[in-house]
């Protein structure tokens, strides 16, 4: 009688399939993951032990406030950004050019007075960080004011969120609410890390 | 691995070298090691690095109309400093007036919001007004003490003279 032998299957099996996955997946999540703005400066925002995460479903306009206290606009609605820089302009008189314009679409974030504005928008991003200050929000020359006057009128849904240096004085913070509350904008996001709750 | 080719002994001369023919499948399973480590360190990484909000609604301007009167003897005063928390009840101009300092701690300003929350009930206001000096994370904490003693009865204002006067005269 002949013995009856086993098929022998071969252990090593075909991973071009799993492989093909995997870097599929990868690759998805690189792309479609958001790149967090470019920031001018650091920010460390205080802990709090809020849960709710950053929704910026019809845009958002960040006010961000620096060790220092120099305060800095930034949004990710463009047609509203680019809707604020014609305003601006017109109103302080800077002609802008189309590689100004190209300059301020490229940055991310606002940091300058209007008077600044043609040097800084004349220069590439990454060579006008030295420039980028502050926009003044003192009483005497309240520049915020336009600017989120002219953000809110291109979008009305615009939401605020203020996203403030730990150790940036409250003084600051206080003159940026006053700015907005004049507006009759009296909601905010405050931008915190998250900490743990306490028992 | 590194072999010598002896077959080729058995006929001489004539006849086309033929080139070795290379299997055209390698092993994947490394690539698939790597390919799956790094979704999960970007995964991993992004999840935590993501900010929260804390919503702040301040009151209307421009509606004068005075909703909830609060009484005084159901509020607090805070007066958060950069690194201690200053508070009291009542009026500050008054001389009976005592003003208190504590600190950020958990025994600290929150245990003394507690404590009069529970007396006090769910009437019980907080008043808060941040020093000249204050930083913006000192107000994060007060809203942040808010939220952990569940109190939604808070104001923020700016400091009065009246106030400024309380601390400079307690010396604390």
């Amino acid at each position: 009688m002949p013995k009856v032998k086993a098929k022998r299957q071969s252990v090593s099996l075909d991973m071009t399939a799993m492989c093909d996955v995997a870097f599929l997946l990868l690759t998805f999540f690189m792309l479609t993951a958001k790149f967090r703005p470019e920031e001018a400066v650091t920010i460390v925002p205080p802990s709090s032990i809020s849960e709710k995460p950053l929704n910026a479903k019809d845009g958002m306009l960040t006010i961000s406030v620096s060790n220092e206290g120099g305060v800095y606009l930034a949004s990710d609605d463009q047609v509203g950004r680019e809707f604020m820089l014609e305003r601006m302009a017109s109103r302080y008189g800077v002609a802008i050019t189309a590689e100004m314009k190209k300059n301020y679409m490229a940055s991310e974030i606002v940091g300058y007075p209007a008077g600044a504005m043609r040097q800084v928008l004349n220069m590439k991003p990454a060579d006008a960080k030295k420039l980028i200050k502050g926009i003044p929000v003192d009483s005497a020359n309240n520049e915020l004011s336009y600017w989120v006057g002219y953000a809110k009128l291109s979008n009305p849904n615009l939401k605020i969120a203020i996203k403030g240096d730990q150790n940036s004085g409250y003084e600051v913070f206080s003159d940026i609410i006053g700015t907005l509350q004049a507006q009759n904008i009296n909601i905010f996001q405050l931008i915190t890390s998250p900490e743990g709750k306490p028992k | 691995m590194a072999e010598i080719d002896s077959s080729g002994g058995g006929k001489k001369g004539g006849g086309k070298k033929r080139s070795k023919k290379m299997s055209t499948k390698i092993d994947m399973t490394p690539m698939v090691d790597l390919g799956f480590l790094l979704i999960t360190f970007f995964m991993l990484t992004t999840t935590l690095a993501k900010p929260v909000t804390m919503q702040l609604n301040m009151p209307d301007k421009t509606d004068t109309k005075e909703t909830s009167p609060v009484k005084l003897s159901e509020t607090l005063t805070v007066m958060p400093d950069e690194f201690k928390v200053y508070y009291y009840q009542g009026i500050p101009t008054e001389a009976g007036t005592k003003l208190e300092a504590t600190d950020y701690s958990e025994t600290g300003i929150r245990k003394v919001i507690a404590d009069l929350k529970k007396k006090i009930g769910n009437n019980f206001t907080l008043v808060i007004k941040p020093t000249k000096k204050a930083k913006y994370r000192n107000m994060v904490d007060m809203l942040d003490e808010c939220a952990i003693t569940g109190n939604k009865r808070y104001a923020l204002l700016q400091i009065d003279p009246a106030s400024e006067d309380l601390i400079k005269r307690s010396g604390k």
